[in-house]
C-alpha cells in the first residue's frame, strides 16, 4: 500500500537529504535559473498590478467627486491606459507562470526518469543478498512510491515555495510603498496565525498517527478475513469476525474524525485572519483616506494584497509536510543507490571448460557463523552428472548458488579447470552455466521472446528447434497464437509444467557448458513430469550437470550421488555403491522405501 | 450509487446542519464587501467617522460569526465523512463475508481487498472536499449573485463572460488530458510490473548475463512515462495561470465599464469595489466546482467498484430452519449425480459424481492437479453449490438446512493452512468457541504440534508467517479437530508434512474420528492407502472406486500415480 502523503515522514538526516536533492538538481542549473527568473517576473507582475487597479479605482472615485461638484468628470483616457497596462501585466504574468511550470516539470520528470533508471541499474548490479525475497517489496516501493513523492515534492513544493516566498516579499514591499502603518497592521497578525496553525497541525498529526495505526489494523483485518473466508464460513465464525472488525473500525473512526477536524481547521483560521485584516483595512484605510494619507483605490489594492499575502503563508504550512515526505523519500532512494555493488573486477574470461569442477573445504553462511554449507568437498569431472539429494534446508540449492557466485564463500575454494572461480569474471563464469529452477521465471511477453532470452541472436527457426528439443513444441503449437502467445502478467495462462518446459527450451537455446537443474516435484501432472524428465535428460547429454534430484530414476542414473545433510556430504557415490554401504543413510532409506512397497 | 447514498440516510440531520452553517458563513462573508461599499460611499464621501466605526464594528461581528460557523461546519463535516468511511467499510465487510465462492471467484480476493480499502479511502477523501466545494461553492455563488443584483447594474454580462471562459477552458483541458490519464495509468502499471519482474528474476538475469538487456527493456517504459507525464503536466499546468488571468481581466473590464455606469449615476465607487469582490467570489466558486469535475471520473470509478460489490446477489441462501435433529445416530452424506461447472467455464469441473460418506468410514479422493478434488470438498459445506445433481445429508438436500446447522456438523482443514493473526489459542478457538485448555492441548498433541508449541499464547503473525508450512498445517489440523464433528474434511492438508510426521498424525486421528466420517483428499498414495474407500478422480470424473489393493490391480490411472510417486526418494532423503 502507498504510504500516506499527509503523514510527515521525517528524514533522519535533514541536511544530508537536502544535499542529495541539490545533487539531483545540479545537472539542471540553466533550467533552474530560467525557472527562477520566470517565477520572479510572473510574481512581481502579479504584485504590481493591484497598484494599477487601485489607481484606476481612485481615478473613478476622484472623477466622480469632481462630477458631483460639477468641476469635471472621470479621466477616461487615464483609466483606459491604466487598465490596458494592468491587462498587459496580467497577461505577461500568466505567460511566465506557465513557462515556469513548463521548465520545472521538465526538470522534475527528468529527475524521476533518471532516478528510476539508476535504481533499476542498481538492482541489476547488486549482489544477490541485497535483492533477496525479503527486500523486494521495499525496493519496489523505492522505485515507485518514493520516486513519485520526490517528483511531486519537487514540482509542487518547489513551485509553491518559490512563488510563495517571492510573493510575500513582493507584496510586503508594495504594501510598504502605499502605507507603512497599514502594512504593519497586516503583518502583525501573521505570526499569530502561524502560531495557531502550528498548534492545530501538531494536534491533527497526533490523531493522524493513531488513525494510521488503526487503519493498518482494519486493513490487515480485511485482508486476513477475505483470505481466510472459507475457514470463517465453515466454522460459523461470521458474527465473531464482524464484531471484532467493528471494534477496530470504530476506533479508527474516532481518531479519523478528530484528525480530520483539526486539519480542516487550517482553512477557516486563515480565512478568519484575512477577514480580520479586511475589516481593519476597510476601517483604518477609510480613516486614512479622510486624512488624505492614502487614496480610495489603495484600499482596493490592499484588499488584493492581503489575499496575496495570506495565501502563500497557508501554502507554506501545507507544503512543509510534503517537503518532509519528499526528503524522506530522497533519503530512502539514495540509501539504496549507495549500496555497494557486486564486485566484478576479475578479468579472466573463459569460454569453455576442459576439466573438473572442484569444491574444496567450502564453508558458507548467509549470516554470521550459521553455516549452511559446512566443509564441503566435491569433484565433478567434465561431463559427469551429479545428483544432489537431501532434506529441504540441507543446502542443496545453496551449492548451486555458490557455483554461480551469487554468494561468496566464507572459506575454502571452488575451482574450474583448476582456477579459483573468484579469479574469473563473473559474467564470463555465468555465461558458462545454465540453470533450470523449479521456481520458473518468465516475463510478460510472447513465448518466442521468452525462449529467445537464452540467446538473443537466435533466429525463429532456432527458437523452434530448441522448443522441439525441450518437448515444448507440441503444447506451444496447440495454443491459439502459437509461439506468439503472450504470457500474461502473472504468467498463469500456461501450466506450471509448461512453464518449466519453456525454461528448459530457453536453456537449450543458450547452449551452456555446465548445467544446474532442479527437478520438478508434485505440482506437475504425471505426463508433463515425464516430458520434463526427458527434456532434462536430453539437455544434460555430454555436459557437466548438477541435478537437485527427487526421482529415483534420475538418482540411479547419476554418475555420482551426493547425500547432503546440514551442509555436509554424509555419503557420496553411485547408487550401487551407496546401497552397499552397511548402515548407510541412503541404504536405510532405500530399504524403507522398498519395505513400504514404494519401490517396485 | 444507491447503496452508497443510503449511508447518508441516518446522517441527514448532520448534513442539514452543515448546510445551515455554511449559509451562515457565506452570508457573513458576503456582507463584508457591501459594508466596505457603505464605508466608501457614505463614510468617506461624506467624511463621516461615525459611519466608518459603526460599520467597522458590524463587520467585526460578521467576521466572528463567520469563523464560528466555519468551525461548526468543519466539526460536522469531519464527523460525517469519517463516519461515512466507517459505515461504508462495515457494509462492504459484512456483504463480502456473506459471499459464497461463486461471488468470490467472480471478483478475486485481491480485488475485493482493494475495493474495501483503497476505493473506500478514495471516496472518503473526496467527502471532505465535497463539503468545501460541492456544497460551499454553489451557496457562495448564489449568495454572490443575490448581492450583485442588489447592487443592480448592467455589468452582469461580464461575470457571465468569465463563466463561459472558465467553462470552455476546463472543457478544453479535460478533453485533452483525459485520454492521457488512462495511458499514464497503463504505463505506471507497466513500470511496476517490469520492476517486479526484474526484482524476482535477478538470479535468472544474472545467470544469462542479461543485465544490459533488462535495463533497455525497462528504459523503454521509463522513456514513455517521461514523455506522457510531460505532456499531461504541460496541459494541466495551463489551468492555474489561465484561471487567474480570466479573473484578473474580468476585474479590469468591470472597472472600465463600471466607470461608464458611474458616470450615468447607476453606480457609486464603493459599489464598484464591492462588485469586483462579489464577481471574484463567484468565479472562484465556479473554479472550485470545475476543479472538482476533473477529479470526478476517478471518484466515479471507485464508487462504481464499490457498488458492484454491494449490488452482487448472493447465490447461496439459508435453507428452511426447522429440520429436526437426526435421531438414528448414523449420519450420511450422499452425492447423487453431482456436476459442477465454474461460471464462465466451458467444460464441467465435476461430472456425475456419486459416492457417500458414512459414520466410522474413511473415504479418500486421489487425483492429479485440476482433477476437481477440492471442488468436491467445497460443495459439502456449501462454499459453492452444485450445478446439477444433489448432495443429501441424512436424505435431505443440504440446501434445505440452515447454513449454520449444516456447517456445524462439518470440519475442514484446507490444503493451504489459513491462520489468523493473534495467538495459537485464538486460532484454535475458531474451531470451537468454548474449548477448554485441556481440549486445546489435546488437539495440539494429536496434530503433532506440541514439539513447536510450548504456550497457547504464542503469537501468530498475519497469515501465520512466523511458522513453517508444515507447522501451519499442523495448527490448522489441530483447529479442525478441536470440536467434535460428524464429518471431517481434510483437503490435502498433510502435503507439507514429512512422511514420518504425517504417519503419526494420521494414526492419532484415527482414534478421534472413529465415530465420525472422514474425507481425505490427497495426491500422495501413502496418505490414502489405508482408507476404506478410495475414489480415483480424473478430469472431473470418477474413474474407479475401491480399496488400495483393488485399485492397484485394476485401475490404470491409479497405477500410473503409484509409479510416479514411488520415484520421489529424493524428497525423503
Amino acid at each position: 500500500m502507498r504510504p500516506d502523503r499527509l503523514m510527515s515522514q521525517k528524514p533522519t538526516d535533514m541536511k544530508k537529504s537536502f544535499k542529495q536533492v541539490l545533487s539531483l538538481l545540479k545537472d539542471y542549473k540553466l533550467k533552474l535559473i530560467i525557472t527562477f527568473i520566470c517565477a520572479v517576473i510572473s510574481t512581481s507582475f502579479t504584485v504590481i498590478s493591484p497598484i494599477l487597479i487601485g489607481k484606476a479605482t481612485t481615478t473613478i472615485y476622484d472623477g466622480l467627486t469632481l462630477l458631483y461638484k460639477n468641476q469635471g468628470t472621470i479621466d477616461l483616457n487615464m483609466l483606459f491606459n491604466l487598465l490596458i497596462l494592468a491587462s498587459i501585466l496580467y497577461i505577461i504574468s500568466a505567460i511566465f507562470t506557465y513557462l515556469q511550470s513548463w521548465f520545472l516539470t521538465q526538470i522534475s520528470t527528468n529527475i524521476s526518469y533518471s532516478l528510476r533508471k539508476r535504481l533499476i541499474e542498481k538492482v541489476n548490479s547488486l549482489a544477490l543478498k541485497d535483492v533477496d525475497e525479503k527486500k523486494r517489496g521495499d525496493i519496489l516501493s523505492r522505485i515507485t512510491n518514493d520516486v513519485d513523492s520526490l517528483q511531486t515534492g519537487i514540482t509542487s513544493t518547489f513551485i509553491q515555495f518559490m512563488t510563495a516566498i517571492i510573493t510575500i516579499v513582493g507584496v510586503f514591499i508594495m504594501m510598504l510603498s502605499i502605507n507603512v502603518i497599514l502594512t504593519l497592521i497586516t503583518v502583525v497578525l501573521i505570526p499569530i496565525a502561524v502560531l495557531i496553525m502550528s498548534f492545530v497541525i501538531k494536534r491533527s498529526q497526533r490523531y493522524y498517527k493513531e488513525q494510521l495505526n488503526y487503519k493498518g489494523q482494519v486493513n490487515a483485518h480485511i485482508e486476513e478475513t477475505f483470505g481466510g473466508q472459507d475457514i470463517i464460513r465453515v466454522f460459523n465464525q461470521e458474527e465473531d469476525s464482524i464484531k471484532s472488525f467493528k471494534q477496530d473500525n470504530n476506533k479508527m473512526y474516532e481518531y479519523e474524525w478528530k484528525s480530520q477536524f483539526y486539519s480542516s481547521l487550517l482553512g477557516p483560521i486563515m480565512n478568519f485572519i484575512s477577514n480580520l485584516e479586511y475589516v481593519v483595512i476597510a476601517v483604518i484605510g477609510a480613516i486614512f483616506v479622510l486624512q488624505k494619507a492614502i487614496m480610495v483605490g489603495d484600499i482596493l489594492a490592499f484588499f488584493q494584497y492581503i489575499q496575496n499575502f495570506t495565501q502563500p503563508i497557508q501554502q507554506i504550512t501545507r507544503v512543509i509536510n510534503l517537503v518532509q515526505t519528499a526528503l524522506a523519500a530522497t533519503e530512502r532512494i539514495f540509501e539504496f543507490l549507495e549500496l555497494e555493488e557486486e564486485d566484478d573486477s576479475a578479468t579472466l574470461i573463459i569460454d569453455d571448460i576442459y576439466d573438473a569442477i572442484i569444491f574444496e573445504n567450502v564453508k558458507f553462511a548467509y549470516e554470521d557463523e550459521d553455516y549452511v554449507i559446512n566443509d564441503l568437498t566435491l569433484k565433478a569431472d567434465k561431463g559427469e552428472k551429479i545428483a544432489i539429494v537431501g532434506h529441504t534446508g540441507a543446502g542443496k540449492s545453496t551449492i548451486v548458488k555458490l557455483l554461480m557466485r551469487f554468494y561468496d564463500i566464507n572459506s575454502g575454494e571452488i575451482k574450474i579447470d583448476n582456477v579459483n572461480i573468484e579469479e574469473i569474471n563473473k559474467n564470463s563464469l555465468r555465461s558458462m552455466v545454465g540453470m533450470v529452477l523449479q521456481d520458473t521465471w518468465l516475463f510478460n511477453g510472447t513465448i518466442r521472446e521468452n525462449i529467445r532470452y537464452g540467446n538473443l541472436d537466435a533466429s525463429d527457426s532456432e527458437v523452434e528447434q530448441a522448443a522441439r528439443i525441450a518437448y515444448a513444441d507440441d503444447f506451444i503449437k496447440q495454443l491459439p497464437d502459437g509461439y506468439d502467445t503472450i504470457l500474461n502478467e502473472d504468467t498463469d495462462n500456461i501450466s506450471i509444467g509448461q512453464k518449466q518446459l519453456l525454461t528448459i527450451a530457453r536453456t537449450v537455446l543458450s547452449d551452456k557448458k555446465i548445467l544446474i537443474l532442479d527437478e520438478a516435484t508434485s505440482s506437475v501432472d504425471t505426463r508433463t513430469e515425464k516430458l520434463i524428465q526427458d527434456a532434462m535428460d536430453k539437455l544434460m547429454e555430454n555436459k557437466t550437470s548438477f541435478i537437485i534430484a527427487h526421482r529415483l530414476s534420475t538418482i540411479k542414473n547419476a554418475d555420482k550421488i551426493i547425500v547432503l545433510d546440514e551442509g555436509k556430504i554424509i555419503e557420496q557415490g553411485t547408487h550401487n555403491e551407496l546401497i552397499s554401504i552397511n548402515g548407510g543413510y541412503y541404504k536405510s532409506l532405500y530399504n524403507q522405501f522398498e519395505a513400504e512397497g514404494f519401490v517396485s | 450509487m444507491k447503496n452508497i447514498l443510503k449511508i447518508f440516510k441516518n446522517k441527514i440531520h448532520l448534513l442539514l446542519a452543515i448546510i445551515v452553517f455554511l449559509i451562515v458563513e457565506v452570508y457573513c462573508d458576503l456582507t463584508l464587501p457591501s459594508y466596505t461599499a457603505d464605508i466608501v460611499n457614505l463614510g468617506i464621501q461624506n467624511t463621516n467617522f461615525n459611519i466608518i466605526t459603526t460599520t467597522g464594528i458590524n463587520m467585526m461581528i460578521m467576521v466572528i460569526i463567520s469563523v464560528l460557523a466555519t468551525i461548526v461546519v468543519s466539526y460536522f463535516s469531519s464527523i460525517v465523512s469519517a463516519s461515512f468511511g466507517r459505515d461504508l467499510r462495515e457494509i462492504i465487510f459484512e456483504k463480502i463475508l456473506s459471499f459464497s465462492n461463486h461471488e468470490l471467484n467472480e471478483f478475486s480476493r485481491a480485488s475485493l481487498i482493494t475495493r474495501s480499502t483503497n476505493d473506500v479511502h478514495q471516496l472518503q477523501n473526496v467527502m471532505g472536499m465535497i463539503f468545501r466545494t460541492l456544497l460551499f461553492a454553489p451557496i457562495l455563488a448564489v449568495g454572490s449573485i443575490i448581492k450583485v443584483f442588489e447592487i443592480g447594474s448592467s455589468l452582469s454580462w461580464i461575470i457571465f463572460l468569465a463563466f463561459i471562459s472558465v467553462a470552455v477552458l476546463l472543457m478544453l483541458v479535460i478533453y485533452n488530458v483525459v485520454p492521457y490519464f488512462r495511458r499514464t495509468q497503463e504505463i505506471v502499471d507497466d513500470i511496476n510490473r517490469k520492476s517486479r519482474e526484474i526484482l524476482i528474476g535477478i538470479p535468472v538475469i544474472k545467470a544469462f548475463v542479461r543485465q544490459e538487456h533488462e535495463k533497455k527493456r525497462f528504459d523503454k517504459s521509463n522513456q514513455e512515462y517521461l514523455k506522457v507525464n510531460l505532456r499531461v503536466y504541460r496541459i494541466m499546468f495551463i489551468l492555474i495561470p489561465m484561471m487567474n488571468l480570466i479573473m484578473n481581466l474580468m476585474i479590469v473590464i468591470i472597472l472600465y465599464f463600471g466607470a461608464f455606469d458611474a458616470l450615468n449615476g447607476q453606480l457609486l465607487t464603493g459599489d464598484i469595489i464591492a462588485f469586483v469582490q462579489y464577481s471574484t467570489q463567484m468565479v472562484a466558486s465556479f473554479i472550485m466546482i470545475g476543479g472538482f469535475t476533473i477529479m470526478l471520473p476517478r471518484i466515479l470509478v471507485s464508487a462504481r467498484r464499490i457498488e458492484e460489490v454491494l449490488d452482487t446477489e448472493i447465490t447461496i441462501q439459508d435453507g428452511r430452519s426447522n429440520i429436526e435433529n437426526n435421531q438414528s445416530g448414523e449420519e450420511i452424506i450422499e452425492f447423487r449425480n453431482v456436476s459442477y461447472t465454474y461460471p464462465g467455464a466451458e467444460s464441467e469441473t465435476l461430472h456425475d459424481i456419486n459416492f457417500s460418506l458414512r459414520t466410522g468410514k474413511t473415504t479418500a479422493i486421489i487425483g492429479g492437479t485440476g482433477s476437481g478434488k477440492s471442488t468436491i470438498l467445497n460443495l459439502i459445506p456449501r462454499l459453492q453449490d452444485t450445478t446439477s445433481g444433489e448432495i443429501l445429508l441424512n436424505n435431505i438436500n443440504i440446501k434445505d438446512y440452515p447454513l449454520k446447522t449444516l456447517r456445524s456438523k462439518l470440519s475442514l482443514a484446507p490444503q493451504k493452512a489459513i491462520l489468523f493473526s493473534g495467538t495459537i489459542k485464538s486460532n484454535l478457538l475458531k474451531g470451537k468457541e468454548n474449548a477448554t485448555i485441556d481440549e486445546m492441548y489435546n488437539a495440539i498433541e494429536i496434530a503433532q504440534a506440541s514439539e513447536f508449541i510450548d504456550d497457547l499464547d504464542m503469537e501468530v503473525s498475519q497469515g501465520g508467517s512466523n511458522f513453517s508450512g508444515g507447522q501451519q498445517q499442523r495448527i490448522s489440523i489441530a483447529r479442525s479437530i478441536i470440536g467434535s464433528h460428524e464429518f471431517y474434511l481434510f483437503d490435502d492438508c498433510f502435503s507439507a508434512l514429512d512422511v514420518n510426521t504425517e504417519y503419526k498424525v494420521r494414526n492419532k486421528l484415527k482414534k478421534i474420528t472413529q465415530d465420525s466420517s472422514v474425507l481425505i483428499v490427497s495426491q500422495r498414495i501413502s496418505t490414502i492407502k489405508d482408507a476404506d474407500e478410495i475414489i480415483v478422480l480424473d478430469k472431473g470424473e470418477i474413474v474407479d472406486k475401491g480399496t488400495h489393493q483393488q485399485l492397484k490391480e485394476r485401475c490404470s490411472i491409479y497405477q500410473e500415480i503409484i509409479s510416479s510417486q514411488l520415484e520421489n526418494i529424493g524428497d525423503v532423503l
